[in-house]
């Protein structure tokens, strides 16, 4: 497998009026040719910056950057017209309609006025593509953002959060659409913070936290590496949890206590559990291995997991190395 | 090359860019029509009914003049009629003139330049403007990101927007000049006269024409340049304004209390006319009249050469920061 987007220690530094912020950090990515790659990560974490970088509209520190092979920012006019990519909100002039604005781009981009049509058709704008961007839903300006990333047909879509704005049924579309350019050879790569839908969608993922990688791989390996390999049980008698809890404790199980249930923890072989209790006449009424999603890998990696009673601010993600790098 | 076909379909497309065409064109139209109609054509008999009612109302003056001048040489010094008969001159014939007692009409000769000199000034604030949002505008709304994650040679899509604006303005210039040239030109034939007109004077017409032009072209590209650098049309227009208020009003308050010489030099209005007239002279307000002959009568010339170089001067400055700072800075 070629990666055709390959990121080392990316660094940046933006000079903002409250003084420096590091927004990336050391930055690493990759992403193979035909695959759908998640790009996940808290608000403020660095994605737009990192994509930014890559499309040549802001300057790295440091870093090294390729894309389809070639180095960027130094090859970008040579690949750019392989790269299909949406920044951040999508944003448009607002008085030309969306086929003057995709037309205009078509003309830059040097690509057959067929184009235009064909996209708006793929992206459901076709019978409103006259009037003005103006007038369009957020929703409606997404989509017609993603149909100007598509107008290139390009070899890689870099696509900065493409399901904001959009209704249920256009997410599934969207998802339903990148699973199409997918099959037909297109490798995608989408930032999101919406993690169901990368679950859903996405071969691999990496996730970022305060500009620095905290994990990446295919999405099964992130889960595994991360699931916390948590049991729940239930007792047929509620009153003999506290008895439970001392027996497992003693069978050096690590155990929390909860009202109807027990959470243990690192338990490699659940039949353990209900033989120990067994012995001590303690029935076991469910014994549930909990399986851990992504978004709880994410939470955890990202340290942004709520905590009650506590508004969290946007920059307190745990810093990577506490988490240690996984995977 | 595609990108100047897409920008050139960009310039049509804008908008404001028609309005503010259709604006410039619906004023030279009312100036146009006000001349129209407060001029008329003179035929042999007004003339020759004006020369005697001039020459009528010299023999007034004259009559008039002989009769203070019999007191003026009969008065003591220091009274108030001595101070009257300072100017104890004889009217001349020549200071009567045949037009006072004619309806106006319009002279083709005399009139063309400072008519042109409005066509240059309207046109060359809507070209400022429509340089200032042809590029500002693409900046403040983003898709000028959205252009640069196409054509990411930026000093190229800056320069070809830049051509293009230039293109655009000169098409339009020459259209206007034309229709405004052919404007007063049926105007002199319907209400007034094309007399006097020689090779030389339509020459030296189309010159003017020319430096028109070039003020439209400077006026539209600095403001592409300041709303390119500011990355937003209002910081192209604040400039503007800025330089009309504190640099022109409050500067002419400034110069005028310190009491500068020639402090006309300094002033935009001034080199305007020097640009467009070729020279203008700027005399000294406070110059010194203790001298036994009267005030020194010591004046500056403004050359259009020298006007000419300023303009140049600042556009290039501009252009050469705009370049930089489009190369450098983040977009972001
Ligand atoms: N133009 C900018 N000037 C200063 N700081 C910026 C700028 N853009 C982004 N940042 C900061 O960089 C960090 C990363 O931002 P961003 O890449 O937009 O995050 P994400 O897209 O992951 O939400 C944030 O802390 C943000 O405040
Ligand atoms: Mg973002």
């Amino acid at each position: 497998m070629t990666a055709v987007l390959e990121i080392q220690g990316l660094r940046k530094t933006y000079r903002a009026r409250g003084g420096p912020r590091r927004a990336l950090d050391g930055f690493e990515m990759y992403v193979e040719a035909g695959q759908v790659h998640g790009f996940l990560g808290p608000n403020g974490s660095g994605k737009t910056t990192t994509l930014r970088t890559l499309l040549g509209l802001i300057r790295p520190d440091s870093g090294d950057m390729r894309l389809l092979g070639h180095s960027v920012p130094k090859a970008l006019p040579q690949v750019i017209g392989q790269v299909g990519a949406i920044v951040e909100s999508p944003q448009f002039f607002p008085h030309f309609s969306a086929n003057d604005t995709l037309s205009l781009l078509a003309d830059a981009g040097n690509l057959p006025q067929a184009r235009v049509d064909w996209a708006l058709e793929l992206v459901g704008l076709r019978d409103r593509a006259k009037e003005r961007v103006k007038t369009y839903s957020l929703g409606m300006k997404q989509r017609l953002a993603v149909a100007s990333a598509l107008l290139k047909q390009p070899k890689l879509l870099i696509l900065d959060e493409p399901a904001n704005g959009l209704d249920p049924g256009g997410i599934r579309e969207m998802r339903d659409m990148m699973a199409a350019l997918s099959a037909g050879g297109m490798t995608v790569m989408l930032s999101s913070h919406i993690l169901g839908e990368i679950q859903l969608i996405c071969d691999s993922v990496t996730i970022i936290s305060l500009g620095r990688r905290v994990a990446y791989g295919p999405v099964s390996e992130v889960l595994q590496a991360h699931s916390t390999n948590q049991v729940r049980v239930r007792l047929e008698d509620v009153t003999d949890l506290a008895s439970a809890a001392a027996v497992l404790s003693g069978a050096g199980v690590s155990v929390q206590t909860h009202p109807d249930h027990l959470l243990l923890s690192n338990v490699d072989k659940p039949a353990l559990v209900s033989r120990v209790l067994a012995e001590r006449q303690l029935y076991v009424s469910e014994l549930t291995p909990l399986s851990a999603d992504l978004e709880d890998v994410f939470l955890e990696l990202t340290g942004t997991a709520p905590v009650p009673g506590q508004a969290r601010q946007v920059d307190n993600s745990v810093k990577p190395e506490q988490n240690g790098v996984a995977a | 090359m595609s990108l100047v076909r897409a920008e050139r379909r960009r310039f049509l497309k804008r908008r404001l860019i028609k309005w503010l065409l259709v604006i410039a064109v619906a004023l030279l139209a009312i100036i146009a029509t006000a001349v129209f109609f407060s001029n008329q054509k003179v035929d042999a008999a007004t003339i020759a009914a004006a020369e005697a009612q001039a020459d009528q109302e010299y023999q007034q003056q004259v009559m008039y003049w002989e009769q203070r001048h019999q007191v003026c040489g009969t008065v003591k010094e220091g009274t108030p009629e001595a101070e009257m008969c300072t100017y104890d001159l004889k009217p001349q014939r020549s200071d009567i003139r045949a037009e006072w007692y004619m309806p106006a009409t319009f002279g083709f000769k005399a009139n063309f330049e400072p008519l042109t000199m409005v066509w240059a000034a309207i046109i060359a604030v809507i070209a400022f403007v429509i340089g200032a949002s042809f590029v500002g505008a693409e900046w403040s709304t983003g898709a000028m990101m959205s252009l640069l994650t196409w054509q990411p040679r930026r000093m190229r899509v800056l320069g070809t927007k830049l051509a293009v604006l230039a293109g655009w303005l000169t098409g339009i210039g020459v259209v206007t000049f034309g229709l405004w040239t052919g404007a007063l030109w049926l105007i002199a034939r319907l209400r007034g006269d094309t007399d006097g007109m020689t090779a030389g004077t339509w020459q030296s017409f189309g010159l003017t024409g020319l430096r028109g032009l070039g003020l439209i072209l400077a006026m539209g590209i600095v403001g592409f340049l300041l709303a390119s650098i500011g990355r937003h049309t209002g910081v192209a227009l604040g400039v503007a304004l800025a330089v009309v208020i504190v640099g022109q009003v409050g500067l002419t308050i400034v110069l005028t209390m310190l009491q500068v010489p020639y402090f006309g030099m300094y002033l935009l209005p001034m080199h305007l006319l020097a640009w467009m007239q070729k020279s203008f002279v700027v005399g000294n307000e406070f110059a010194n009249c203790a001298n036994p002959n009267g005030c020194e009568e010591v004046v500056k010339t403004l050359t259009w050469q020298g006007t000419g170089s300023i303009m140049l001067g600042v556009t290039v400055l501009l252009a050469v920061l705009a370049f930089w700072q489009i190369r450098r800075r983040d977009v972001a």
